[in-house]
């Protein structure tokens, strides 16, 4: 019966090797043959070479064949037959051709530990394998001999053959598993990666807290209760549990604590408006609601805290768009006093200038104010929040485009108290906007200033060239840059942060700064990192730098950087392309190189291509 | 038994099991490394013996599980989390919230 198989293959071999089929003449055969290219002859070689392989390939299986027969019934073959050293040369043969495949390096990387000699033995499985036959087609069982037919679910027997489906079951059943695949130490490179992004460059074990922490988010329907867990824990736990959209109503539960004032959910998108009511029922003593996606949040549930004259004194929500104009004003006019923060993001549909103006003449005790993507809001909004006098932190990033005029009142009027500012895409923002900072602000701490193309180098280097206000600590300038595409070096005069302003910037905030952002001001020169980050400099407190797209930035500022920033934990180097080859110090998370060499402590990390 | 000098210190649960370890390797608990600093005159400090009313036995020797396995991946990168059996994870949480490690 063997025999029958080798003999289909030949037929099919042959069959193959004839087939010549003429169609049409085609545009493209014109066009090759104009070219002395001949169709018919690429077309015969192919042929020419599908035959051969297929002759080969039936040569050695009928050699292997062979072989399996003469191992069956002459188990001492005499090894001067003639015969038999023709096949002996074939197997070797294929031997030799096995070892040099790919799968024979993949599975020998993968038997580490085993001797070296183990090549043959190897490549002998490899070849018994290579010679089963494929499914659809017949074999006889190890075991109990009977004919069947080969699937892809067929178990290899004890010695190698192959088994039928009874014989198949009782052989799982009864005999050992096989050999529980060894899982390599260490977590896998995708991980890795995924560390890396969160800007985790994690050395040593993750403290019990953390481990703890991401066992419970694991394991969270299975538990009860919290306990007393301490608030930061618990404000963990909620991180862990929204970026796994794991917060249910079920799970809100958990954080319900009557005598917790503060409550933080990043991701509300699976409880409905009940829960809400839940929220604010069981826990009256709150000062604090910090809820994101709050989609199902509807009036009544403002209605609620009103009645109950609930003593919110933080509040943070992220796309309350049911909630209508109407309930906004009431909320601001009855609670609004109280309210020390109020952080508000996407709103659509409600929430315009009017409300905005109620807001900021009920909410007079305001410290903190973030608005964020609030389509209706522009410029009178902005006149508005000028009459905040006790803000410390304001956050702005309009959908509106707005005058510049406003905006510089602004500042006027609430800087001398700011701490922190952040001006996102205010893309009409000019040159005045930095002489009012540098006039009026004198405590600030945080900066950020964002997407902006008329800015000019001079007015940022004399921002903080004589600057009355301490060194930040965080500095956000990216997209702070001329764009034009047919010119993309740049006007002479330079427009954005380039040389001068950064080289001001780290003078006047190198020995406080923390994080930077310079991402995408592409108008920095090589030389003023060489002078920024040159041998004797050095920015103790420097954590997180981002410098994606500057294409000056090669591997020796590169070094230059870890020389100066010794705390450094993130560097940011999306489209660096001249970033090839770099000795990353311990602890460092370098994001975003493109088929660089890394080494961490003389060890080639590998990275995404 | 124990000194402020010595290599060793004892962790004693709750439930009366005592837990023998090495100083450096217990001092990977900020809670423990201010208990015994010889310069806070602890009685923790001059005996080499803390007493944790808050730990049980089970919960202890976890932790201690945690505090070899820290120390045996001090230097090596992209280590794997400690394996936690998940019915002793909130006890074990609060554990490492109080020991601030």
């Amino acid at each position: 019966m063997r025999f029958r198989v080798i003999l289909t293959s030949c037929f099919r071999a042959d069959r193959r090797s004839g087939r010549n089929i003429r169609g049409p003449h085609s545009a493209l055969t014109d066009f090759l043959a104009s070219n002395n290219i001949s169709a018919a002859q690429i077309r015969d070689e192919y042929d020419r070479r599908v035959a051969d392989a297929t002759r080969q390939a039936a040569e050695e299986e009928e050699a292997a064949t062979l072989d399996r027969e003469e191992a069956e019934y002459e188990p001492t073959p005499d090894p001067e037959s003639p015969e038999d050293k023709s096949k002996k040369r074939k197997r070797q043969q294929a031997i030799e051709k096995i070892k040099k495949s790919k799968e024979f390096a993949r599975r020998k990387a993968r038997r580490t530990g085993e001797p070296d000699d183990d090549d043959d033995a190897l490549a002998n499985t490899m070849i018994s394998e290579k010679q089963r036959p494929n499914p659809g087609q017949l074999d006889n069982c190890e075991i109990c001999g009977k004919r069947f037919t080969v699937t892809a679910y067929s178990k290899t027997g004890p010695s190698g053959g192959l088994l039928c489906a009874d014989c198949s079951k009782k052989h799982v059943d009864g005999g050992k598993k096989g050999p529980v695949k060894k899982r390599s130490s260490g977590i896998g490179r995708r991980k890795n990666q995924s560390n890396l992004l969160d800007g985790m460059a994690s050395h040593g074990t993750q403290s019990l807290l953390e481990t703890c922490i991401k066992k419970v988010a694991d394991n969270i329907d299975d538990v009860e209760e919290f306990g007393d867990l301490p608030p930061p824990v618990m404000h963990r736990l909620s991180q862990i549990l929204s970026r796994k959209r794991a917060v249910t109503s079920k799970t809100l539960d958990l954080f319900l604590r009557p005598s917790h004032r503060e409550i933080n959910i990043y991701d509300c998108a699976r409880l409905d408006t009940d829960d809400y009511h839940k929220i604010l029922a069981s826990m009256p003593r709150l000062t604090r609601l910090n809820l994101r996606f709050v989609t199902p949040m509807k009036d009544r549930v403002f209605q609620y805290m009103i009645d109950r004259d609930m003593n919110i004194q933080d509040l943070h929500l992220d796309s309350p768009n049911l909630v209508t104009d109407d309930c906004w004003r009431q909320v601001f006019t009855e609670l609004g006093p109280r309210l020390q923060s109020l952080k508000l993001w996407n709103i659509d549909s409600a929430f315009d200038d009017e409300t905005m103006q109620i807001m900021c003449k009920s909410c007079t005790g305001l410290r903190r104010l973030k608005l964020k993507y609030l389509w209706k809001i522009g410029d009178k909004a902005l006149e508005s929040i000028a009459t905040l006098k006790n803000l410390e932190h304001l956050s702005l990033h309009f959908s509106q485009e707005t005058n510049p005029e406003p905006l510089l009142q602004v500042i006027t009027e609430v800087a001398p108290k700011l701490r922190s500012l952040s001006l996102e895409e205010f893309r009409l923002a000019d040159d005045r906007l930095l002489q009012h900072i540098h006039e009026h602000c004198h405590h600030l701490s945080k900066l950020r200033i964002t997407k902006n193309d008329l800015f000019t180098d001079k007015e940022l280097a004399a921002l903080f060239r004589g600057w009355s206000n301490p060194a930040l600590r965080f500095v956000d300038f990216n997209n702070l840059r001329d764009v034009d595409m047919s010119n993309p070096a740049g006007p002479p005069e330079p427009v954005g942060l380039a040389s001068d302003g950064f080289i001001a910037l780290m003078e006047h905030s190198g020995s406080k700064i923390e994080t930077l952002n310079i991402a995408s001001c592409r108008h920095i020169s090589h030389a003023a990192y060489e002078e920024v980050f040159s041998e004797h400099k050095r920015y103790p407190e420097l954590k997180y730098l981002d410098i994606a797209f500057q294409g000056v930035v090669d591997d020796y500022l590169a070094q230059c950087i870890f020389r100066c920033c010794p705390a450094l934990t993130r560097l940011v180097v999306f489209g660096c392309f001249k970033i090839r080859d770099l000795r990353v110090p311990k602890g460092v998370a370098v994001i975003g190189t493109m088929g660089a060499k890394l080494k961490v402590d003389g060890i080639t990390q590998k990275e995404i291509v | 038994m124990a000194d402020s000098t010595s290599e060793y210190v004892t962790l004693v649960s709750c439930d009366g099991f005592e837990f023998i370890l090495p100083r450096s390797t217990a001092c990977i608990s900020g809670t423990i490394r201010r208990m015994l600093d010889p310069a806070s005159k602890f009685s923790e400090a001059l005996t080499g013996r803390c007493v944790l009313e808050t730990l049980t036995g089970v919960v202890l020797e976890k932790v201690c599980e945690y505090f070899f396995y820290n120390e045996k991946h001090k230097d090596q990168a992209n280590v794997p989390d400690m394996d936690i059996p998940p019915e002793l994870c909130l006890e074990l949480l609060m554990a490492a919230d109080y020991l601030d490690t």
